[in-house]
This record gives C-alpha cells, structure tokens and sequence, in this order.
C-alpha cells in the first residue's frame, strides 16, 4: 500500500498480502475547484479516464424525475466544438471502450484507451464539461427521450420483476425524500423536459467543482496533471451547487415495516426486503458489508447453505447499497420454486436474518477472505480501478481508500456485526416486496 | 492562455508497442497440456480447467445434460460435501464455478495468487472426485428446471432460444435451448452425471491455463501433483454442421399479448471459429453492428430512436455459430425496426463498406484487444479459446497485425459470403394483434404467429 502512507498493520500477515498492491496516488485541485487524481501504473498501455459528477436522480425536482439520466444521454449529442456522434466514434476508432452511468447519488463518464490517445479522452470530456449546452438542439432531445423510453421498456417494463426498485423505494422512503423515486424516473415527467431544463441543469450540476476526474494508467503524473489543466483549467468555476430537493434526514432504522404482495406475471416467486441502513460514510457501514457477506456471498453463506443447498431457494442474495445520502438501503431476497408461497420464503429469510446473532468467528472469516480477493480483483481492470478511485475521492476526500477499505472491513469484531445485525436487519427495520405468479388460465 | 484549439480533434502521441504476454507451454505426460502466463501486476490469479465436456456433443434428448453435470460440481467429491468444500474454497477467498457452453466445460478458479497452490488442489478433487450426490443433483436438476421456465417468460431469453430454432435445422444441436428442456432433465439421474464426466472429463482435448502473478515452473509442480494421473480421452466428438433450417425468408412472431416491447431476433447460420478470414469476418460484423457507430446503431438508435441499443454478432463456436441481428423495439415502431434492419442489410451486403468504415473498425478492434486483457481472467479465457478450437499457438500474438491487414475488399467479401439478408429467420416476441399486420405489409416471406 505505498503511496498511501503508513499503515499500522504493516506486520499483520494478512496485510501483507494487500500490501502488495503497489499503488500511488497523486492528487491536486484546479482553480475552478475541479478535483484531479493521477494514479500511474505502466505496465499496459492503457489509460483510463473518469468523471464522476455529484449529481444523481437525488437532485431531481418534483415533476422532473428521470431528468439526471436523461441529461446523461444528452451528454453524448456533442457539445460546441464535437459534433453529434462523433464522441462514441472517435473513442472507438481510438481502440477504446466508453460508456456513463447515472445513480442515486452521482452521474459517472469514463473512457478507457490506448495511452497515446489520453488527450483524445481529456478533450471530448473537457468540452461537454465546458461547451456542451451550445449543441443541443430539440430534435437531440426528441430523439435520445425515445432512446431513453425504450430503454425503460427493456430494462424494466417488458422485465419480470421490472418494477421492484420502484415498489421497494416507495416503502423504504418517506414521501419527501430523495431516493423515494427511481433513477429511471417517470416518463411523463421526461416528457413535460424542455431544452430550458438541459441548460439548467447543465449550469447547476455540470461545473468544475462538482467533479472529479481520474486519470489512470500508463501516464507520468506531472504530465497528466498538466493535460488535464489545459484541458479543463479554463472552464470556469460554477455557483455552488443547489441543495438536494426534500428532507434527506431519515430515522434509521424505519418507524414501522410494510408489506405489499404483488401478483405478476413472472416465472417464479420471489421475495425482496429492504432495510434501511446507516449511510455508506457511516463507520458502521463495514460491519453491515461483513454482515451481507456472512449471509450472502459464496456458496458457504448462510443464505446459500440454508435456503438453497436445502432446496427452499432457487437463489438468494443480500448485499448493501454504497449510497450516501441521509440513509441507506441494503437488500436482501430469495427467489421460490413454483408453486411456493413467498411469504414462507420472506419467514425463512427472517429466520437467516435472526441467526447473525449468533455468528461466528469462521463465518467472519469467510466472509472477509472472500471480500479481500475480490477487491483485489476488482482493480485489476483499469476502469474499475479508475471509478473506484473517483468514487474514494468524491465521498471521502481520499483517493486511498480504494485500498483501505479492506483495512475498515478487517477491524470489523465479531461483535461488531452482531450489534450492528441486531440493530439494522430487524423484523421491524424492513420492507418486503413478495412477487406471486399470476394463476395462467388453462 | 491554454494553447489548446478545440475546434480540431487532438493529435496522438506515440504509439506504445503491446505483445500478447508470452506464454508457457507445458504438457503432462498424461496428454493434458499447461499453458502458465505470467501477469505480474496483482497478487492474484485465474486457473481455467477446459473440459471437452460441451452441449453440442450430446444427442437431443440429453440436451441440457452437460450444463446440469457442470453445476452439479458443487455437490462435492466422496471425501467432501459440497458445504466443506465452498467452506474450505471461500476460507482462502477463492471462487470456484464451472460454466458450461456449446464448445466445452470451464471450470476456473480465481484466487489470490498465494493461495494457487491450495485452490488447485481444490478444484482438481473436485473435478476428478465429483460424487454427484443423489440428493444434490435432485436440488440442482430442480434449479435447472426453474430456469427453464424462467427463460421462457423472460422475452429476451425467449427470442434468443426460438430464434435458434428457427435458425437451425431440427437435430442440429444450436437450434436447441443451451439449458435443454423439462422433458430432457426432468429425468436425469445421478448414474447419468456420474457417467458423463466418467467419459468427458478427461485430458485429452481439455487443458489447464493459469494466468497470474505466478511462476511456470511451480504451477507445472502443483499441475504434476494434481492432475498427474489423471488419464483418458473423451469419445471422439463430431463438430456440428450447423445446417439451415430453410433459406427461405420467413417471419415467426411469439405472442405475447400486452407487450410494451417487440424482441426482434433476424438470423441464419454464420460460420465456426476456425473460419478462413476469421479477421475480416470481425471486422465486417463490427462495421454492419458490433459498435455504437455501427450502421445499423446509429440508424435504429441514433437516427430513429427505435431503441435503446442494436447489435449484429456471429456467435462463434466449433461449427457454424449464428449470426444475428439483436435487438428490443418499442411494439408500434416494430416493423418498421425490420424493414430498416433489413435494408442497411441488404445495402450493406450490396455495396459494401467505404475505406473509412473499414479503417475506423481495423483502428477499434487493434487497439481495443489490450484493454481486454487487463485481468488474469480475460488473458486465460483468450489462451483457453487457443485449447478449445485447436487454433495455432501464435494465433494471439499475430492477431492485431491480421485485423490491421483486412482490406475494404476482404471486409467486403465477406459480407458477401456470410451475411446473407433473403435468408434470415425474422424471430419476433411481442404482441402479435399489434405487430403483425405491419409485418404482413413488409412482405418479407411467411408470417406465422406462435405462443409462447
């Protein structure tokens, strides 16, 4: 873990194994308050770029719900000096791979590329951070809300199960908070967006000190540092950032449970539970994720080993979303075998859930030896490293935590995740979403 | 003051210089051949066990078995139940899964690089000492069996799985579901796993790659102890003909009444893995719908707001893999999603791509192929595609000069030979009342309106 200063763990056996992970990152702030990690590793000629913007569908407006990723779209219909397209065909004409993500709390873009071609990614993004409202026009609008429309269609409406995040939101979150409505949004509310919207929202969220960049891979530090600043020194800095629409303070965890069955046509019954849970920069955040590792990952989980090695499963899952704002939610949930009742199935998870009481040390362990290797894993890829480091940078103001965080997740006791478990995964702290296949007439 | 002009698109720098990582070449004395490359960057690694142990080998009526045997692994061996053996896995970190596909079964291993030596170990007792445990294999052939019933309500899944039948002639191993059907598994006993991997699970025509912060001499070591006496060949395996069902232009419309969507499948058989001008091949698909500024993307998607994404893809595979258009419209743009797929089709087959077209898709498809092998994973599964088609052991390391060697002629040729737009299976899922009328209107050869 050089680079990332002296850890105390150093001697511990298990570290050192980590340690071996030999990353450093440099870091610096533009004048126009645009947040810049370096983070070199030359052994490919490949570098990845990364943008995370703090914004997500958390800061849409009533009456404009799906507009963050909306926007998104928009991002890639050219901005003043790139025409329409032409972004996704220089980058793969360059050999690289690109794409953009929208999220509850963030809005991330990123392009990972032969190295040779860093200024091609630093001047596509640094113009629609800087120029990009100057290109739209209705008719882009027009067409990428078809785009996005038939992508809701995909995903979620022609989906088995489409509709859970909107079901599960709508009773994990009260009326006037942000992460009530889906990222998706609703299609009405894109169809009453206008050009005026995409200039607002571009001059409210799309500004240099709502970002940040990553630059990763086959790269000298001082270089890419002076890249970035010419691409994207001259943007000028932006009015802060608009407050989150609603009240983001919640009580965790929630006052009473809520239930809704719902009868559909899917394949198979399936129960989901959403818990409300301290936010992804609580310190109890860790022994939450140690807890879903106990229950859920690998094939020795509890939920594995109890619900589906025993045949009263088909699948099941348990994992914590990284989400920051006010609260979080973790999910939990099980998929039955026809005819099964998903009541039954959402009692047996119960039951899963009131055993962590009596979790052991091995079963920690377990949990955290699986954690470890696919961390390590996960960095393998330099786009993953890279929005990981943006994601470490922007919610904690420490590109290292990317290597860290197993560290939080190792001084997570035993007893620990039984007070935490005790605390957050209760019978009460929950909703459950049980799916029943509709009855097919004969 | 920058210095900067944006009005043009910045210069590249100089280009660095990719080899394909140098990789070791072993071979057990049994037959079973090692393949160890090295990639030092992070402290893990990936072993892919490759198992002649494919669908495409199996009649009919086992359709399906092959997967089954394959995820039934998990069950344990006769000196471990499966919950000690994912317990004694997930203690070093490790994941163990097999993955069975039309070519073979893959059974990898991804660890720390540490722990190697303690995962092989692991995953050959698993493969070599698999006991299929009566009451694991009644859990995991029930699994299969939901599965089955999943695929057919998930519309995409169902598309795929009738588009292949309308692709392939019956018999033909491709035209069958890769999970088979409720009457192929419904039956299948713990004789008949045993059985299988009694006869498939074998050496020859397998091998062992192992990718990762290693060292060849002592992954060759823990190869020697593991898989040492490990001994056979599989029966000989013929390679599917991939024969065409018709080629005669025809329409197949799956009900589904009340869809907000139509997923559009067109296809007919596209051509094996070891083709002749494989190369061009790639690039010709990836110019018609294997990018985001591919013809038919920017067309249905960009042009005309049809759809969230569009593809065309040859499923490569020891025989003849499909070729196919995919993609989800939106139900009142259906048809005419068809007649513009099939127009960019038919001009694309009719004329070619331009020098440009072909320079952009040699430029994406060169300099894309090192950003896909940054992970221990990724560099094993391309050395592993070397083992299960018996391709030549510098195919890799030549493979970027290749793609940068097709011509506007060659991508154009093969268009010519493997695309073929009067022959394709036109497969849609979607609500047939709103659909099909329009889609009589195309004239495009039969309509004939399924269920589910």
């Amino acid at each position: 873990m050089s680079g990332t200063g002296p850890s105390s763990n150093e001697l511990e056996p298990e570290a050192e194994r980590v340690s071996r992970i030999d990353f450093t990152f440099h870091r610096r702030t533009l004048d126009n308050g645009l947040r810049v990690v370096v983070a070199p590793d030359r052994t490919r000629p490949v570098v990845a770029v990364n943008l995370w913007y703090g914004v997500g569908s958390r800061n849409e407006r009533k009456g404009r719900t799906g507009f963050a990723h909306l926007f998104e779209h928009m991002m890639f219909q050219g901005s003043a000096h790139v025409p329409k397209n032409l972004h996704f065909e220089l980058v793969e004409r360059a050999g690289g791979s690109l794409n953009a993500s929208t999220w509850f709390d963030r809005t991330n873009y990123f392009e990972t590329l032969p190295s040779h071609q860093l200024d091609l990614a630093l001047w596509l993004e640094s113009d629609r951070m800087g120029w990009m409202v100057q290109a739209m026009t209705q008719e882009k609008l027009d067409n990428q809300r078809d785009v996005v429309k038939n992508e809701k269609r995909e995903r979620y409406d022609n989906q088995p199960y489409g509709d859970w995040q909107e079901r599960i939101q709508r009773m994990v979150w009260p009326e006037d908070h942000p992460y009530r409505h889906t990222v998706i949004g609703s299609m009405e509310d894109l169809d009453a967006a206008d050009l005026t919207d995409v200039a607002d929202f571009f001059q409210s969220f799309y500004v240099p000190n709502n970002a940040v960049i990553t630059v990763a891979g086959d790269v000298e530090p001082d270089d890419a540092f002076a890249r970035v600043e010419r691409w994207f020194g001259e943007i000028p800095r932006g009015a802060p950032v608009p407050t989150i629409p609603g009240r983001t303070a919640v009580a965790i965890p929630m006052d009473a449970p809520a239930t809704e069955v719902v009868e559909a046509d899917v394949p198979l019954p399936r129960v989901m539970m959403g818990f409300r849970i301290p936010p992804y920069d609580d310190a109890r955040f860790a022994a939450l994720e140690v807890a879903a590792s106990v229950l859920g990952a690998g094939r020795a989980s509890r939920l594995y080993k109890n619900l589906v090695r025993a045949g009263v499963a088909r699948d099941a899952f348990c994992y914590p979303f990284p989400l920051v704002t006010g609260a979080s939610i973790l999910l939990v949930g099980a998929t039955g075998f026809p005819g099964s009742d998903p009541m039954g199935l959402a009692d047996a998870v119960r039951e899963q859930l009131r055993g962590l009481e009596r979790v052991t040390q091995a079963e920690v362990d377990r949990g955290l030896a699986l954690e470890e290797a696919r961390m390590v894993r996960a960095l393998e890829g330099l786009g993953e490293r890279a929005d990981r480091i943006s994601m470490s940078t922007m919610l904690f103001d420490r590109p290292e935590r990317v290597t860290e965080e197993l560290d939080e997740l190792r001084a997570v006791s035993l007893e620990d995740v039984q007070k935490t478990a005790a605390e957050f995964l209760s019978t009460e702290n929950h909703a459950t979403l049980a799916y029943r296949p509709r009855e097919v007439e004969a | 003051m920058s210095g900067i002009d944006r009005t043009v698109t910045p210069p590249a720098g100089p280009l660095r210089d990719f080899s394909f990582p140098a990789v070791t070449r072993l071979r057990l004395d049994t037959g079973l051949p090692v393949d160890v490359v090295r990639v030092p960057h992070l402290p893990v690694a990936t072993a892919l066990l490759v198992l002649p142990a494919g669908e495409d080998t199996l009649p009919e009526e086992h359709a399906g078995l092959a997967v089954l045997a394959g995820d039934a692994l998990e069950g344990g061996t006769h000196h471990r139940s499966g919950v000690e053996m994912a317990e004694a896995l997930e203690t070093i970190g490790a994941d163990l899964d097999a993955s069975t596909g039309w070519n073979a079964t893959t059974v990898s291993l991804s660890c720390l690089a540490d722990h190697l030596d303690r995962g092989l170990t692991l995953l050959g007792e698993m493969v070599l000492d698999a006991a299929f445990p009566e009451e694991e294999v009644t859990r995991v052939r029930g699994q299969q069996l939901a599965r089955i019933q999943q695929r057919a309500m998930d519309p995409g899944a169902l598309a795929s799985d009738r588009a292949a039948a309308e692709i392939y002639a019956p018999g033909e191993p491709y035209g069958r579901p890769i999970l088979g059907s409720l009457e192929s598994i419904s039956g299948v006993t713990p004789a008949a796993l045993r059985g299988f991997a009694e006869s498939y699970y074998r050496p020859a025509g397998g091998g062992l790659v192992v990718a990762g912060d290693v060292d060849p001499a002592e992954v060759e070591a823990m190869a020697l102890r593991v898989f040492g006496a490990w001994t056979g060949a599989p029966p000989s395996r013929s390679i599917p003909n991939g024969a065409h069902r018709s080629a005669a232009r025809r329409v197949t419309v799956v009900d589904r009444p009340g869809s907000v969507q139509s997923e559009l499948r067109l296809g007919h058989p596209g051509a094996p893995r070891t083709v002749a001008g494989y190369e061009a091949l790639v690039v010709t698909t990836a110019i018609l719908g294997g990018t985001f500024s591919s013809r038919l993307n920017l067309n249905l998607r960009e042009k005309h707001g049809f759809t969230y994404g569009v593809r065309c893809r040859i499923g490569y595979r020891r025989g003849p893999g499909p070729l196919s258009v995919a993609t989800a419209v939106d139900t009142a743009v259906t048809a005419r999603a068809v007649a513009e797929t099939i127009r960019e089709m038919d001009r694309y087959v009719r004329e070619g791509p331009t020098e440009d077209e072909v320079a952009s898709a040699r430029d994406y498809l060169a300099g894309i192929f090192p950003l896909r092998l940054e992970t221990t994973g990724q560099v094993a599964a391309r050395v592993a595609e070397l083992r299960v088609y018996g391709l030549p052991e510098d195919t890799w390391a030549g493979y970027r000069d290749r793609i940068r060697g097709v011509t506007r002629q060659a991508a154009a040729e093969a268009a010519r030979t493997h695309i073929r737009p009067e022959e394709l299976a036109i497969t849609v899922v979607g609500d047939a009342d709103s659909v099909v009328p329009e889609l009589e209107g195309l004239d495009l050869g039969p309509v004939e309106v399924q269920n589910p």
